[in-house]
């Protein structure tokens, strides 16, 4: 009795956290409103006619209902102009996506720690935990930095193309593949490995019998999952390092040319959808 | 009744302990295997089976003790050819590759034997195909050599792992707990062919199991292992089912009493 009454005096005053912080948001929101209502953020434009005049000219633009001259959507030579830099949209991806995973699958090894520091069969040595450090570390920093900063430090060095596109691509990725096969190998199950090496099995007969046909699937789908996503990064990455259909877009956006414009996002939207399709095939042939 | 083999014997342990932290996983274990002998380990959980067996693979090393395999000390050979043809494991687990093919995983056998460019060819043109279509066949999979190991069931995946220690080929199998994710009715299948794999080819058998049925049918000779140690180490008739009792008894794990087994040797 005494300890409960003792606890109860000395308890200092409970906050509730879900209810102060209930409170605290709308506070915040009743403050953020009233700072943009009564500022000038240019929050009454939305709602005035000219703003919404404008952007239905702007898409009937796009959609090339209105143009000086021929739709860019009617015009054959516009046509090619795009479906080519599909396709070089496309090789930029894939040339990004191969030199991602190649790079990637010649130094994920040292990167897992059980490999690096001797747990998975060969001795611990002060060169493998040093590399462990050192591919964790290029992992993380080129995987840190976005594509845009790769393309805009490449085209310091490379001149703007698909090439310096694609290598800013593959530099970022590089980044992320790494960790995720790295991360893949530690989480191996030990005991294949283990049972191969009581078989009599070397080093790097165990790396070929156990360790890579466990990893191999994984690491597939992995790159097919990253090409998606590169697929869809190219566009703004082209915009800096002048390559595919990124380029073509900027151009025409400050030419004015909307349809044009209209006629790239077009073709963007149905490469998107395609390696959407093509990567999932590819995943379930790789199960 | 001693045996009339005088070759140096297949297995020599002497004073072996293992000790894990605080643990004492097995202490002071003594005991010489003949060529061709098929020996059984028997206790409950923790006793030490697994310890003992992967002690005599070499896959861990003893704290205390020696041990000699057909003369020679274990702590001398080399891990990889040499004392894969020496002693061959199978695991309590299932220890198969699930994503190679049944094929690769049985020729995985031979890797002691294999440079590692005729490794890493083989995985693309197997080579000594037709060997390990004989041991599929052995074991009666002969129609599973192309199939993805992890569709297999976990009996057949263990007759995959014979398989595998047929091409392997050593002169003592050590198999612990083969049986033990099984139905019954497999269970005694697969000892039998156990059994009769080691009994045709001379080879010395030790194997961990449970069931005292199997352990009467094809095995000449009983350790029981008790808490890392020693409770006795009899032929298999000799055993009774009150000796059986009280090494699987809850009560008392502590102050074990130990039976004077017969010596071997
Ligand atoms: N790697 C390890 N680290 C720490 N303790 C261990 C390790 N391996 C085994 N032990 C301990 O050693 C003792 C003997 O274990 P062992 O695996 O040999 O038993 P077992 O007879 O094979 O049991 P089971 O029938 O459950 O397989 C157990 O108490 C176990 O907890
Ligand atoms: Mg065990």
């Amino acid at each position: 009795m005494n300890s409960q009454a003792e606890r109860g005096s000395g308890e200092r005053p409970r906050i509730d956290v879900p209810r102060t912080s209930a409170a605290g948001f709308v506070a915040l929101a009743i403050v953020s409103w009233i700072y943009i209502v009564s500022g000038d953020s240019g929050l009454w434009e939305l709602f005035t006619v000219e703003t919404w005049k404008e952007a239905g000219d702007f898409l009937r633009r796009l959609v090339g209902l209105e143009t000086d001259g021929t739709s860019a959507f009617l015009d054959a030579a516009s046509w090619k102009k795009a479906l080519r830099l599909s396709v070089e949209t496309l090789a930029m991806s894939v040339l990004a996506a191969g030199i991602a995973g190649a790079a990637a699958l010649l130094t994920f090894l040292p990167g897992a720690r059980n490999v690096g520091f001797g747990q998975s069969g060969g001795a611990r040595s002060r060169v493998g935990v040093a590399a462990f450090f050192v591919t964790r570390g290029a992992f993380a920093f080129t995987r840190s930095v976005p594509e845009l900063v790769w393309a805009l430090l490449i085209v310091f060095v490379l001149s703007p193309g698909v090439l310096a596109a694609a290598l800013a691509l593959a530099i970022h990725n590089y980044g992320i593949l790494g960790k995720l096969s790295a991360e893949v190998v530690e989480n191996l199950d030990p005991r294949p490995a283990r049972a191969l090496r009581a078989a009599g099995a070397g080093w790097g007969q165990t790396l070929l019998y156990a360790l890579l046909p466990q990893v191999l699937p994984q690491f597939i789908t992995y790159l097919l999952y990253r090409w998606e996503v590169i697929i869809r990064t190219t566009v703004v990455v082209g915009f800096v390092a002048a390559g595919g259909l990124g380029r073509e877009f900027r151009l025409n956006m400050s030419f004015l040319h909307y349809d044009d414009v209209g006629l790239l996002l077009l073709c963007y939207l149905f490469l998107v959808v395609g390696v959407d399709l093509a990567s999932a095939g590819l995943r379930r042939l790789a199960r | 009744m001693a045996s009339s083999n005088d070759s140096a014997p297949a297995i020599r342990a002497s004073e072996v302990g293992k000790v894990y932290g605080r643990k004492e996983a097995l202490s002071r274990v003594s005991f010489t295997i003949h060529e061709g002998e098929t020996v059984a380990v028997v206790g409950p959980s923790g006793a030490g089976k697994t310890t003992l067996l992967h002690l005599l693979a070499g896959i861990i090393r003893p704290d205390s003790g020696d041990i000699n395999l057909g003369g020679r000390a274990l702590a001398g050979l080399t891990p990889g050819g040499e004392l894969s043809r020496l002693v061959g494991v199978i695991h309590q687990q299932l220890d198969l590759v699930p994503q190679l093919s049944v094929l690769q995983n049985v020729l995985a056998g031979r890797l002691g034997r294999w440079g590692l460019a005729r490794s890493a060819l083989s995985l693309a043109w197997p080579h000594e195909r037709e060997t390990a279509e004989k041991a599929l066949d052995r074991v009666g999979l002969a129609d599973k050599l192309y199939e993805r190991t992890s569709r297999l069931s976990g009996g057949e995946q263990q007759r995959v792992a014979i398989a595998r220690l047929l091409l392997q080929d050593p002169q003592v199998i050590l198999a612990d707990e083969p049986v033990a994710a099984l139905d019954p009715a497999r269970a005694a299948d697969l000892m039998g062919l156990l059994a009769e794999i080691a009994g045709h080819s001379g080879k010395t058998l030790v194997s961990s199991l449970h069931s005292i049925d199997l352990v009467r049918k094809h095995f000449s000779r009983l350790i029981g292992l008790r808490n890392g140690g020693q409770l006795f180490d009899l032929p298999s008739a000799d055993v009774t089912g009150d000796m059986m009792d009280r090494l699987y008894d809850l009560r008392g794990i502590e102050g074990v009493e130990t039976f004077q087994g017969r010596d071997y040797g």
